[in-house]
């Protein structure tokens, strides 16, 4: 169920646009990267979703009526949460609306992890298994086997650079250039996106700031341990996203700067 | 708010979770198994370890490492060598070429060769006291008998996944890359490749002035030791398996389980036989019989007309070439309650063998 609704078509559409490149060296990561924006567009409306319901929830936790019933209902959770339902309906707020859209996307980059992996097929397994998911359409023994190369990464192999000169337990591959800058654009996406609030005890705004830190840590060390591919998906959905969000005018660059006063 | 928050955290750790599952370095974690067999062991390239199968009863003689390392893993068929060895690379992330003794499996070299820098999935070749092993990388190494390196290793291109074959004179090596590369052991370098239109992930066997080959355009070519070529036969399917040649017959099969016989004298085809399911593994040629293996777990013993003698359930998937020794058929199933199953020539079962953990 899962190959055939996430997988297959992920690694067909990831194939075709490698072989509509000309599946040569340094194709398949533009291949991911074509395929990220295609996503980022195919889901464009989810992200717009998701900013507007963040931007509503925020301003829902700066209103008036919303903190009275916080501090009035404090004890008695029950009639909060009534309360606080109400409050939704009458202004038109859907909660998960902030919410959703990143879940929907989670299966996507899951899928798309799996299909890069599988796409490249590094064992006769594998490539049994890749020659299965392969729509018939598709050029597949030209295609076959993918060249993994990009840049100066093998897309298939975790990143590092100056192996020669580092190369610890801890670092087996070298210094993880692209595992930085994935943290690097994961925190500033999440710092420029991260609502602002004047209420000290928003608990929104204080697990905002926690994710903020959490996700480039949790993303970084995908790009450390996996297969560089994710890393390249990874930077393209940071940069994206941030474009995208800039484009909106709500970008918060005060944000970026540690200990910065917050407009 | 909050509620929601965690469950998103929550989810996030599930998806590492989910992500850490999968194999992120370059490791091969999952493979079908490797098999070869001398006269009194079987030896089965099964993951984390080497085991030597004794074929008397199935019992196991030893493994190698003795302790699994995940830096290890054994996938390629083994190779015995005129002189007593028995050779392997790890595709693990570790990548030692070893020499084992076959009756110990103790290590015969001071150290293992590690200048391999991909996989050993494919068994080497050893002719004149110099040991060519294929590597993921592209390289074909050379080594002599005691683990050292010879000479400069050959790039030759693509992922190397079989072993290379010779014809006395040259080295023959079929890669990913789509192409069939001719070594020249003198000159230690690659002089001729020839396209052959789709990935070759299985060895060519030698004919009469050159080789045939199948691949994943669906052909088998003939190939000439000055190079030049041509396709004598077309399948539907992917060919995956190594072709067999037995005087001028040469006998191959295709993913959509056809196993074809074709007289090589006036490339006609003498037959084919559909079998209920894709055949990904080479055939096994005996003087009387003609072992197939299917994917579906199936052991399918033809006649040399083609004609259905018998046909065993194994179990699991089978996609190692069956092996003989003796009066034994040998095979390896792969996702199966067992890791090797003996069968004598009337299919009747011999003995199993499970690695005890």
């Amino acid at each position: 169920m899962w190959d055939t609704i996430i997988i297959n078509p992920m690694t067909n559409l990831l194939l075709w646009i490698y072989d509509v490149l000309g599946h040569g060296p340094h194709m398949f990561g533009l291949a991911i990267i074509l395929f990220t924006i295609l996503i980022k567009v195919v889901t464009w409306p989810l992200n717009a979703s998701q900013v507007k319901g963040a931007q509503a929830m925020q301003e829902l936790n700066n209103d008036k009526d919303w903190q009275d019933i916080q501090k009035k209902y404090a004890k008695d959770r029950e009639k909060l949460a009534q309360e606080q339902m109400r409050i939704y309906k009458e202004k038109g707020i859907n909660p998960f609306a902030s919410c959703l859209p990143t879940l929907i996307q989670f299966p996507i980059i899951i899928g798309l992890y799996q299909s890069i992996t599988r796409a490249l097929s590094i064992t006769p397994f594998d490539m049994l298994k890749l020659a299965r998911t392969i729509y018939p359409f598709q050029n597949v023994e030209n295609i076959i086997p993918l060249n993994s190369t990009f840049l100066w990464m093998d897309l298939g192999r975790p990143e590092g650079i100056l192996q020669s000169l580092i190369h610890t337990s801890f670092l087996p591959n070298g210094f993880p250039l692209l595992a930085l800058i994935v943290a690097l654009t994961t925190y500033i996406q999440s710092k420029l996106t991260m609502p602002t609030s004047s209420n000290p005890n928003d608990q929104s705004a204080q697990m905002s700031n926690m994710m903020s830190i959490y996700m480039p840590l949790l993303l970084g060390w995908f790009a450390l341990n996996f297969a560089s591919g994710i890393a390249i998906y990874f930077i393209t959905s940071n940069l994206l996203g941030i474009v995208q969000y800039a484009a909106t005018g709500r970008a918060n660059w005060s944000n970026l700067l540690p200990g910065s006063k917050k407009k | 708010m909050n509620t929601k928050r965690l469950v998103l955290i929550s989810l996030l750790v599930l998806g590492a979770l989910i992500l850490s599952a999968c194999s992120g370095s370059r490791t091969v974690s999952n493979n079908w198994h490797g098999l070869a067999a001398d006269a009194e062991h079987a030896y089965v390239a099964s993951g984390s370890h080497v085991y030597a199968v004794d074929l008397k009863n199935g019992n196991e003689v030893w493994r190698y490492p003795a302790e699994a390392d995940t830096k290890l893993m054994f996938y390629a068929n083994p190779v015995l060598t005129a002189d007593g060895q028995l050779l392997i690379g790890s595709a693990g992330t570790a990548h030692p070429f070893v020499s084992l003794n076959p009756a110990t499996g103790k290590e015969n070299w001071a150290e293992s060769f590690t200048k391999g820098k991909g996989a050993w999935l494919a068994s080497p070749l050893v002719v004149n006291d110099t040991i060519y092993a294929p590597n993921t990388d592209g390289f074909v190494y050379i080594l002599d008998m005691q683990g050292r390196e010879a000479a400069d290793p050959i790039e030759v291109g693509g992922a190397l996944w079989s072993a290379p074959v010779t014809d006395g004179n040259l080295i023959y090596i079929a890669s990913l890359d789509h192409h069939l590369h001719i070594i020249d052991p003198a000159s230690g370098t690659s002089s001729v490749s020839i396209d052959l239109g789709g990935a070759a992930p299985s060895s060519p066997v030698v004919a009469d002035g050159g080789v045939y080959v199948g691949s994943f355009a669906s052909t088998i070519e003939l190939i000439q030791s000055n190079g030049s070529h041509e396709v004598i036969a077309k399948t539907e399917n992917w060919i995956w398996g190594s072709p067999v040649l037995d005087g001028e017959t040469l006998y191959y099969a295709d993913l959509n389980g056809k196993v074809f016989s074709l007289n090589t004298s006036d490339g006609s085809q003498n037959w084919e036989a559909a079998q209920s399911d894709a055949v990904v593994a080479g055939l096994l040629v005996t003087a009387d019989q003609i072992y197939v293996v299917t994917e579906a777990g199936n052991l399918v013993a033809l006649d040399r007309d083609g004609g259905s003698l018998w046909e065993k359930t194994v179990g699991g998937k089978l996609y190692s070439a069956p092996v003989i020794s003796g009066e034994l058929i040998l095979v390896a199933p792969y996702q199966a309650e067992f890791t090797l199953v003996a069968y004598d020539a009337e299919g009747k079962q011999a003995w199993t063998f499970i690695p005890e953990k």
